[in-house]
């Protein structure tokens, strides 16, 4: 498959980790979060996201569902935790 | 020996640093390595990645994620990029850049696509073309340290002129208890006796460590070859938590 294929397909919460360090203080791509949809308790590094430089749309691993939305404006950068009910985020590496 | 920070997983909040290229490696025709200088430089864990930011004369900013492909006992970063021919920065990286440029970088991020020794093993991983970059920071940190953790790669690439990093995995093979496949998936030279196919159900099942050996599982390349591989390993019955993906999109361009 090459890259003109490839490129509608997603990409994972590793592609965006740099875009979640501009607003958490911890490494959420290990946090793990909670669909809404489907109860699928995953790590933010596993979900599908969607996006580009400016923003990102983070999708269940299991269900597909939006789980997060995370968007850098000019004035502020917006989370919208719609599609998840819970991250949990550990302190201390695995 | 950098100190690592990343021993628990907050982190200072990312800055950009002023990374200068030291040297140009030719990994394959269309790959190459760029080993940096960054004053500062925190210090990494293996399979971790960097966001690489080019400013143009006229203001205008293109980033890019790409994983660091050395070893955190490396004093010089490694970066190793693959030439996108429509993209915006790859060009630049491969072709345009001189030992002596300066550009930003942020990092180290990600704690997901991590392995170190403490996570143990036997390791399993999976590489499709420059995906193979974060697993060879892994495998440079494997021989580092000297672990003696079973390690097996599974590495897939279009052509035997591809492979990246060729010569030091064959010498990692004869040295450090490393088991390397190759599959070829568009052309094979002739007597070659590697795999000649894309990575496939039946192929993971032949090669993989036994499922009883529970390995810690990393899978990085374009999304449809970590997809892919994912869901047969699941299916084969490897643990889901032992099971850890990055995609690299066209857009490491």
């Amino acid at each position: 498959m090459d890259h003109q294929e490839e490129a509608g397909l997603p990409l994972d919460g590793n592609a965006a980790s740099g875009l979640l360090s501009e607003l958490f203080a911890l490494d959420v791509t290990v946090a793990e979060v909670t669909c809404d949809c489907c109860g699928a308790v995953t790590q933010i590094g596993e979900t599908r996201v969607y996006g580009g430089v400016m923003g990102a749309i983070f999708r269940c691993a299991r269900c597909d569902s939006v789980v997060m939305r995370l968007v850098h404006t000019p004035v502020g950068i917006w989370l919208d935790m719609r599609g998840s009910h819970c991250l949990f985020t550990p302190l201390v590496e695995r | 020996m950098p100190e690592t920070k990343a021993s628990t997983s907050t982190h200072e909040r990312l800055i950009w640093r002023v990374a200068e290229v030291a040297k140009i490696v030719d990994e394959t025709p269309r790959v190459k390595s760029l080993v940096l200088d960054v004053p500062g430089w925190p210090g990494h864990r293996p399979g971790q990645h960097v966001d690489v930011r080019l400013t143009a004369e006229d203001g205008y900013q293109a980033q890019r994620s790409y994983s660091v492909a050395s070893e955190p006992e490396n004093t010089r970063l490694m970066l190793t990029v693959e030439l996108i021919e429509e993209g915006e920065v790859s060009p630049y990286l491969t072709s345009d850049v001189r030992p002596g440029d300066k550009f930003e970088l942020r990092g180290p991020i990600g704690g997901y696509f991590v392995w170190t020794v403490a996570i143990g093993g036997p390791l399993f991983l999976v590489a499709g073309g420059s995906g193979i970059a974060p697993l060879m920071s892994m495998l440079r940190y494997r021989a580092a340290v000297k672990s003696t953790i079973p390690a097996l790669l599974l590495y897939s690439s279009r052509t035997f002129e591809d492979i990246i990093y060729r010569e030091e995995l064959d010498q990692m093979a004869a040295r450090d208890g490393l088991t390397v496949v190759y599959t070829l998936t568009r052309r094979q030279p002739s007597g070659w006796s590697g795999g000649a196919r894309r990575i496939d159900r039946s192929m993971l099942a032949s090669v993989s460590p036994s499922v009883t050996a529970r390995p810690r599982i990393f899978i990085c390349g374009p999304t449809s070859l970590v997809e892919s591989t994912a869901e047969s390993l699941l299916e084969l019955g490897y643990e889901r938590n032992f099971i850890k993906t990055e995609r690299f999109g066209p857009t490491g361009a």
